[in-house]
């Protein structure tokens, strides 16, 4: 893909894919090896190498579904590159697998009272894969790279939520000081993106950065070899000598290739697959996976833009049995915008505001003047078994309210430019994604944001949106946070289905294996059992 | 002797010429296929938000500009001296990722004509000697059966039974071959199998009654009543008389096999050309797919070609048609 | 005598095709009268049961009815191997016969096109085709009967010139009928040994085309079953629920299988009343 292509589906961040899916923090009780030690992954290095048992070396195979598209940190916005590249490039901050934002290659950040500049104090000791010292130079040049801020570059921001960067520097006392065009508050979650040398513009043949992987080599169609980072600047990690990331043609390729040997970790499983794995081979990790399954209903097009049709959409499918279809049961049922697993930010008073009831369907459609239903056609991508198998059962539910939909299956690239782009679709199904961050997850719904694939339009929640980054006390945001989920179900902006679970099998050969409630795979912390 | 020769170069002339023409409307039909299609190259690589400058600035450096004549000339003599352009996806040249996937694809393909040929040749013998008989009999309707089978079916099953019953074969994993020749025959073998048994059966019911035709010949029949031993009419006479079909039926499993290997290939996960051109499909990759289509297309031009020559020699009374 | 056993062997391969053929020729018409279910339709709490009084071909990982699906699926098959045939049938008399009939300049045009057609790996072709234009079952049947096309052509060419040099057409010819007649009227109901068989292997040939197609998602669309999608969408259970495998391959098997058969027996046939 060009540059300028990615520049255009950067846009897209915080859209996944969801042939894979990511993780939580809760692992089930009696689902790891027994006798790993607490693998939280905590970026700070202590305790890491106070293991005893700590073996070194080894390798790992890792089955994805996908081929990458981009081994760039700005600009590869697939969830499918991400979790990969996350091992190679670091942040000045970095999530851990709780969740929680921790400092990485900054030690420490000040944020000004009106929220409109950051001064970040950089790690000291750090050395990139080519031998190069990590210093504040490298880090303004890759800020303002992604920021689209570099003399070579138009102006378009890589990292589209960067855009509102007006400047980045370095201060005499060697600290990096970003100013914002105006205030924000949820900005902090976006400095985990990768940090690059000082001029360094060949990161999608030759990737260097910080992480504890480096890139090996990427064979098309097989895989993506990472080795040992020797010069880590976390001591004792990461354990294995090579990571492979090997490219399967889907889930159930994978399955077989697990069952064969061929790969240790698939992180992409459902239960009814999951349940053929021999457990004495293999554990299985089951997390929520902080995702939100969509049936997304363009609220711009007729009849979806009578909110009674949306309502009575949402009352007339029923989510458990989606779930048990598409999920073998392994997923949470959602009704609004927002996953259960956001902790605090999400309104629990919402659970359960739909259960089906065809009757009152159908006279919502009466009402909106459908009593005979009518034709919809739902979009969805071909590569994405869930999403497919999503649709079926949807048509299967909605015929008992006359309306028929029409299944029709495009390529992910056409998806990405007719449906997300372009929304030229009625209405599709898909999982959307983000950081573990409220805002990440919400503003999508502004009225002029590019993500707002669904047309939805309500200026009440363009304002709590553009209140929220200017407030600083977290309680306040929450209740906003909470309000606007309430709007949302209000004005049945779409039809929310589903939290899939994701179920990662891992090889009893490995352990130290965590998951995270964002797409990635952490390896530094996986080690072969002896 | 030079009357033979001077036939023998016509024949060969005037095959290369059909060569040639042949050559010409396979790439013209390649390429105005892609060039009608709907997309556009350049857009399609920089994406829907591109600015018309930049699309236009990628047209002209890909030569999408100039008129078709000077565009398919250009990607004829690219396709003739390896030089598709780079693929729009993968941004590396075309040429490579077919390479790359060669080995796979190709190496499957001889092993499952090797495989037809050392099984469907012996049993076709066997059979057409004793036409009728029981064994004869079973061949052919198990012949009948296997031909019936989609080779995607026959791999599933050939999956279940030996990777899941008796956990004889490795699925997906391939070994290539500067990893050990052994492995690199052995990761493709039940791949090639699948691919092979279908053919086994097509080959076996030509050259069986190509046989039979000849066993009933007056010239067999001649050479009986002179008392030579039956081994010996078969092996100097039968089977060198059943060549020219025995070529044409090698040709076109060779060229069904290079088709059918692409759908093998995805059941058994194995990174091939097939899965390369579902690849390109997937991503809207026009140069990936037409230069695959062309070569292929170009291989199956040239075996025809090559068995035309083979089968004239084998049997000059062809030439004279 | 010769004839004698050949249509002993024809009428061989004639009962077995017909029965064969007859059990997914049964499946079609119940699919049109008497399904059980809605082929479609899904059941959260019915997934994955083995075969029952209730479903008789047990249910899939939607709970949908597998023998309703079957029964929708030959539907298709069929359906799609007629049409595709027809158009292939239609565009090779329509370039094969005015081929064989003209021969010269005409001739090998038209050939030559015919033959470059074929070099392509046929499956390859319609996969491209219908990938570009869009997955959809009229793309299916218009793309494969395009790659099908140079058989006939070729079939009724062979034909075309060998007839051509016999009395009945010279009788014609002198008699100043019009070219367009004596290829349609006179020489097409005499192709019909060759034209037949072909048709027949072609409905089979078509069938595997479709199915490998359909088994890459490229062919018939879902919710609507076809063997391809149903074989491609078991895939994970073949151990746990082999049902889901065994009925609709061999329902393809015997539809393939049934068309062979019957073809050999045209051929056979036709050969042996051309011996007597």
């Amino acid at each position: 893909m060009s540059k300028a292509f990615k520049k255009a589906v950067s846009a897209i961040l915080g859209l996944t894919l969801c042939a894979g899916m990511c993780a939580c923090n809760q692992t089930q009780p009696g689902t790891s090896a027994s006798g790993e030690p607490d693998a939280s992954g905590a970026v700070e290095a202590s305790g890491a190498d106070a293991d005893t048992d700590a073996v070194y070396g080894g390798e790992a195979v890792v089955g994805i579904t996908q081929e990458p598209s981009s081994f760039d940190p700005h600009t590869a916005v697939a969830a499918g590159d991400k979790e990969l590249i996350f091992n190679i490039y670091e942040g000045l901050y970095k999530f851990d697998s709780t969740g929680t934002l921790n400092p990485c290659l900054a030690t420490d950040c000040e944020i000004s009272e009106d929220s409109s500049v950051y001064t970040f104090t950089i790690r000291e000791g750090v050395t990139f894969h080519n031998g190069d010292t990590l210093d504040a130079d490298d880090v303004v040049y890759s800020l303002k790279r992604a920021a689209g801020l570099l003399d070579s570059q138009d102006g378009t921001a890589l990292v589209t939520e960067l855009d509102c960067i007006k400047d980045v520097e370095k201060s005499d006392d060697g600290k990096v000081v970003v100013t914002l065009e105006s205030g924000n508050s949820e900005l902090l979650s976006y400095f985990t993106t990768g940090i690059i040398p000082d001029g360094y513009d060949n990161c999608e043949a030759a990737p260097v950065g910080t992480g504890p992987f480096m890139f090996d080599s990427y064979t098309i169609g097989e895989n993506v070899t990472l080795v040992k980072n020797p010069n880590y600047w976390q001591d004792g990690l990461p354990y294995l000598d090579t990571v492979t990331f090997k490219i399967c043609a889907d889930m159930d390729s994978g399955l077989l290739e697990l069952q064969n040997g061929n790969i240790d970790i698939f992180p992409y499983l459902d239960s009814i697959r999951a349940e053929q794995l021999d457990t004495t081979q293999f554990t299985i990790e089951s997390n929520g996976s902080n995702m939100v399954q969509i049936f997304a209903l363009n609220n711009a097009v007729a009849p979806l833009d009578d909110a009674r049709v949306r309502e009575a959409i949402n009352l007339a499918i029923n989510r458990e049995d989606i779930i048990e279809v598409t999920m073998g049961g392994a997923g949470v049922e959602l009704t609004t915008a927002m996953s259960p697993a956001m902790g605090s930010y999400y309104d629990t008073s919402l659970d359960g505001t739909y259960s089906q009831n065809i009757d009152e369907a159908k006279a919502l459609l009466a009402e909106a003047g459908y009593p005979d239903g009518f034709e919809l056609t739902v979009t969805v991508p071909s590569n994405y078994l869930v999403h497919v198998n999503t649709a079926v059962e949807l048509a299967s539910e909605l015929s008992a309210v006359g309306i028929d939909l029409e299944i029709e299956q495009v390529d992910w690239a056409t998806w990405l430019e007719s449906v997300y782009t372009n929304r030229e679709y009625e209405s599709t199904v898909i999982c959307l994604t983000s950081d573990y961050a409220p805002y990440d997850v919400l503003q999508r719904y502004a009225s002029d944001s590019s993500d707002n694939f669904i047309n939805y339009s309500n200026s009440e929640v363009d304002e709590l949106l553009a209140e929220i980054p200017t407030l600083a006390d977290t309680e306040a945001k929450t209740e906003l946070y909470h309000q606007i989920l309430n709007i949302l179900v209000e004005d049945n902006a779409s039809c929310y289905i589903q939290d899939p679970t994701t179920l990662t099998a891992v090889s009893v050969r490995l352990t130290g294996y965590s998951v995270y409630p964002m797409y990635v795979q952490d390896m530094s912390q996986v080690k072969v059992v002896e | 002797m030079s009357l033979n020769t001077r036939q023998n170069l016509k024949y060969a002339g005037l095959k290369f010429i059909e060569l040639i023409a042949t050559l010409f409307v396979v790439s013209f039909l390649t390429f105005a296929a892609f060039s009608i299609i709907p997309g556009d190259t350049a857009q399609i690589m920089l994406g829907p938000n591109a600015s018309p400058e930049q699309v236009a600035r990628l047209r002209t450096e890909l030569g999408l500009d100039q008129p078709l004549p000077v565009r398919y000339i250009t990607w004829v003599a690219g396709a003739f001296t390896g030089n598709l352009g780079d693929s729009s996806s993968f941004k590396v040249p075309v040429i490579s990722l077919i390479a790359q996937r060669l080995p796979v694809t190709l190496g499957m393909s001889i092993l499952a004509l090797i495989m037809v040929i050392a099984v469907s040749y012996p049993l076709s013998v066997f059979s057409a000697r004793r036409p009728g008989r029981i064994g004869d009999t079973i061949c052919s309707i198990l012949g009948h059966v296997l031909f019936a089978i989609p080779p995607f079916v026959l791999s599933l099953l050939l999956i279940v039974l030996a990777s899941g019953v008796l956990h004889i074969f490795t699925m997906g994993k391939y070994a290539p071959p500067e990893k050990g020749f052994g492995n690199y025959i052995a990761s493709l073998a039940l791949p090639a199998f699948a691919i092979a048994l279908p053919k086994i059966a097509m080959t076996f019911k030509f050259m069986r009654s190509a046989i039979i035709e000849q066993n009933a010949s007056e010239y067999v029949k001649t050479e009986r009543s002179h008392g030579l031993s039956e081994a010996r009419i078969f092996l100097r006479h039968v089977l060198p008389n059943s060549n020219v079909s025995s070529i044409t039926i090698i040709t076109l499993v060779l060229s069904d096999i290079l088709g059918g290997s692409l759908i093998v290939e995805q059941v058994f996960n194995l990174p091939g050309l097939g899965r390369l051109l579902l690849t390109a499909i997937d991503r809207r990759d026009f140069p990936l797919m037409s230069g695959m289509i062309f070569y292929l297309a170009l291989i199956t031009v040239i075996l025809y070609f090559v068995s035309d020559i083979l089968a004239s020699i084998a049997d000059p009374r062809i030439r004279l048609k | 005598m010769q004839s004698k056993a050949s249509s002993f062997r024809a009428r061989t391969f004639f009962i077995t095709g017909a029965v064969f053929l007859g059990i997914v020729l049964l499946a079609f018409v119940m699919s049109l009268i008497c399904s059980p279910y809605d082929p479609n339709a899904t059941s959260a709490r019915e997934i994955l049961l083995p075969p029952s009084g209730a479903h008789l071909f047990g249910t899939d990982n939607f709970g949908r009815d597998v023998f309703s699906r079957i029964l929708d699926a030959s539907k298709y098959t069929i359906f799609i191997s007629i049409a595709g045939v027809a158009i292939a049938l239609f565009l090779g008399v329509l370039s094969g016969l005015p081929a064989g009939y003209f021969g010269g300049f005409p001739d090998r045009v038209i050939m030559l096109f015919n033959n470059s057609i074929m070099c392509f790996p046929g499956i390859l072709l319609a996969l491209v085709a219908v990938a570009v234009f869009g997955p959809s079952m009229f793309n299916v049947v218009w793309a494969l009967g395009l790659v099908f096309a140079p058989t006939f052509a070729r079939v009724c060419r062979a034909g075309a010139m060998e007839l051509k040099t016999r009395d009945f057409i010279m009788h014609a010819k002198v008699m100043r009928v019009k070219p367009v007649r004596i290829m349609y009227s006179h020489i097409l109901p005499n192709l019909m040994p060759q034209l037949l068989p072909a048709t027949v292997i072609g409905l089979a040939n078509m069938t595997l085309f479709e199915s490998g197609m359909s088994y890459l998602g490229l062919g018939v669309q879902p919710p609507d079953a076809s063997f391809g999608k149903m074989l491609a969408d078991c895939k994970a259970y073949v151990l746990t629920a082999p049902w889901l495998v065994i009925f609709p391959s061999l329902m393809l098997i015997f539809y393939i299988l049934g068309l062979y058969f019957l073809s050999e027996g045209i051929r056979v046939s036709y050969s042996g009343r051309s011996d007597s």
